[in-house]
């Protein structure tokens, strides 16, 4: 569903953030680390660390549902995607490298709004035992750019 | 609940962007970034509301609420859950968020798209720290609440009010470390601000007005609440701007405008904290700086602080300095006047006067000025009390809450930085002197 500009832009340096909910309507919601495409673009899958990420990992496996949203720090272009057949799976060490490249990606633009290189590493640091990888395929996805085209539907992929 | 949120301010400042979730009467959870998280007490906090978006569906459609917040200084993380209780679209806590919005908005290159539509108050119901590595916290560069110890300490040696204002003042500098202030005063009567000291900028601007209301000094003593901006924003900028729109608005000939007030033109963080006593606004402290955030929200609590004390001193210097019912001390004689003549013009409409065609003050010190060298030209008189001031016609004060005192200091100062040849000083508890070192020659226009 997502166009080949989204699919870039998402796995860019970006914040990325997970949300689920429990019974109740209780929402939780835990920092990405970086985000895979999947079979071919159809699913996506987001990085992070179980330490930070219990709670939300725990509804998202009772319920499928999940709302992520990537936002680019200096431009507050936003995107956001939701799934209701969202799965746990193992990190593949082999993919450290997106988490690497996210990061590496991540650090000037949050730089360039004044915070220093070494909180924005500490925030984003990991160790890979801890990571695990949340999979859904997207069935929504909405521009939250703020400004007039907010809450607008994304293209879908040609 | 095990952290207070006075603790973990600095993740409010509007580095990083809260994270807020929420959760549709569907089950579908949604995702939104916060540009402001206002602290409002220890359960309390606003966010800013600026579109009608998902999240607002969804909380006003009963979702609970959570939030991540970060701070840029350690990293550190916190989620909140909240509980939305009630939308604010005007006020001090509005106008605190909106004035702080456009310094953000600007910082984050979204002016104009960033804008305050309501300030949503919700009660706090848990913060719980999230796991992850952390860095120490940063030295702070002043002790604030030392600071504020060592200033209270500096003013209750003062026994008058030219005293306190002038150690205020130092003590903002000296003990706040505070390079770009202003102290103003507010004139009740006529609905405005007037600059009785300043430090760190090229010409003082004593003198200098800003209406109640208008820019960030004007806002914060109407709306008498602290208003701090991190970032730099044009829609804050006091000095031009502010004067005109005064000018559109037709507002300019009340107002003093021949002296320009002063400040910094690419100030990135500014404060203005109101004065106030016995629920009566007495003056606005304005601090700024070219650094961005250099003012945080300890630094508002000390200065906030700072000027209640110095509120309640004001208001118990300004009642002690009335006159006592003593013997008027014996007239001294005048120094011999020597240099050429100086020509004071007087105009009565609005009081201006002018030293030798150079415009002094006008309103009510051009009143007290022109009356006391009257007084002194044609009966040689160099000694005045407030209370003869007070009930002197030619003056006109504006009733009880006249700020008098204010208002000599005001004149004593203008006329020190003119250096002409005329000064006032104090002479005793509720007295003063002229002292004239030219012959002069008053002209009533």
């Amino acid at each position: 569903m997502l166009d080949q500009d989204n699919a870039c832009f998402i796995q860019s340096g970006v914040s990325i953030t997970l949300a689920g909910h429990a019974t109740g309507r209780m929402p939780s919601m835990s920092r990405g680390f970086a985000c895979k495409l999947l079979d071919g673009g159809q699913r996506i899958g987001i990085a992070l660390p179980r330490s930070q990420a219990a709670e939300v990992l725990e509804n998202v496996r009772l319920s499928g549902r999940v709302a992520v949203a990537f936002s680019r720090p200096t431009t507050n272009r936003t995107v956001q995607l939701k799934g209701v057949d969202a799965c746990i799976v193992d990190f593949d060490p082999a993919d450290e490298d997106l988490i690497r490249h996210h990061v590496d990606e991540f650090v000037p633009e949050v730089v360039a709004l004044g915070t220093p290189e070494e909180m924005v590493r500490a925030l984003l640091s990991y160790t890979l035992d801890d990571i695990v990888m949340v999979v859904f395929t997207p069935s929504s996805g909405f521009d939250q750019t703020p400004g007039p085209k907010a809450g607008e539907q994304l293209p879908a992929a040609r | 609940m095990n952290v207070r949120l006075d603790t973990l301010r600095e993740c409010l400042e509007g580095i990083i962007p809260g994270h807020i979730v929420t959760c549709d009467p569907a089950g579908m959870p949604n995702v939104a970034f916060l540009s402001q998280v206002e602290f409002v007490d220890n359960e309390h906090v606003a966010l800013s509301y600026q579109f009608f978006n998902t999240t607002r569906r969804n909380v006003l459609a009963g979702s609970p609420v959570r939030l991540l917040l970060t701070s840029h200084l350690t990293a550190a993380q916190f989620r909140l859950s909240l509980n939305y209780l009630r939308t604010e679209t005007s006020g001090p806590l509005f106008e605190r968020m909106k004035a702080k919005l456009s310094g953000i908005a600007a910082h984050s290159g979204m002016t104009g798209i960033f804008k305050l539509l309501g300030a949503d108050i919700y009660r706090v119901l848990d913060i719980v720290p999230v796991a992850g590595r952390t860095l120490a916290p940063p030295t702070p560069p002043i002790n604030c609440v030392n600071a504020l110890r060592r200033a209270t300490d500096r003013l209750a040696s003062c026994a008058n009010l030219e005293c306190l204002l002038e150690k205020a003042v130092d003590c903002l500098v000296k003990e706040f470390s505070i390079g770009h202030l202003m102290l103003l005063m507010h004139d009740e009567a006529r609905g405005c601000l007037y600059t009785l000291a300043s430090r760190g900028y090229p010409q003082s601007g004593i003198g200098s007005e800003i209406p109640v209301g208008s820019g960030l000094i004007g806002i914060c003593a109407r709306e008498r609440s602290p208003i701090r901006i991190g970032f730099m924003t044009s829609e804050y900028a006091y000095g031009r701007t502010v004067r005109d729109s005064l000018a559109a608005e037709g507002k300019l000939d009340a107002l003093e405008t021949a002296i320009p007030l002063p400040g910094l033109p690419n100030a990135a963080s500014q404060m203005a904290v109101p004065i106030a006593a016995a629920g009566r606004l007495l003056g606005v402290i304005y601090v700024e700086s070219v650094a961005f955030l250099h003012f945080g929200y300890d630094e508002e609590d000390a200065l906030v602080a700072f000027a209640a004390h110095l509120g309640l001193a004001m208001l118990h210097h300004q009642q002690a300095d009335d006159p006592l019912e003593d013997p008027a001390p014996a007239e001294s004689t005048p120094l011999p006047a020597t240099g050429p003549t100086l020509t004071i013009r007087h105009f009565a409409a609005n009081d201006s006067v002018f030293l030798d065609d150079d415009y002094l003050i006008k309103g009510v010190a051009g009143a007290i000025l022109w009356a006391l060298l009257n007084d002194f030209v044609k009966r040689g008189r160099t000694s005045f009390t407030n209370k003869g001031l007070r009930l002197d016609s030619r003056i006109r004060l504006p009733g009880v809450s006249d700020n008098l005192e204010a208002r000599l200091v005001l004149l004593q100062r203008r006329l020190a930085e003119r250096n002409a040849g005329i000064g006032i000083e104090k002479a005793g508890r509720g007295r003063l002197s002229l002292a004239v070192t030219r012959p002069l020659e008053l002209v009533e226009s």
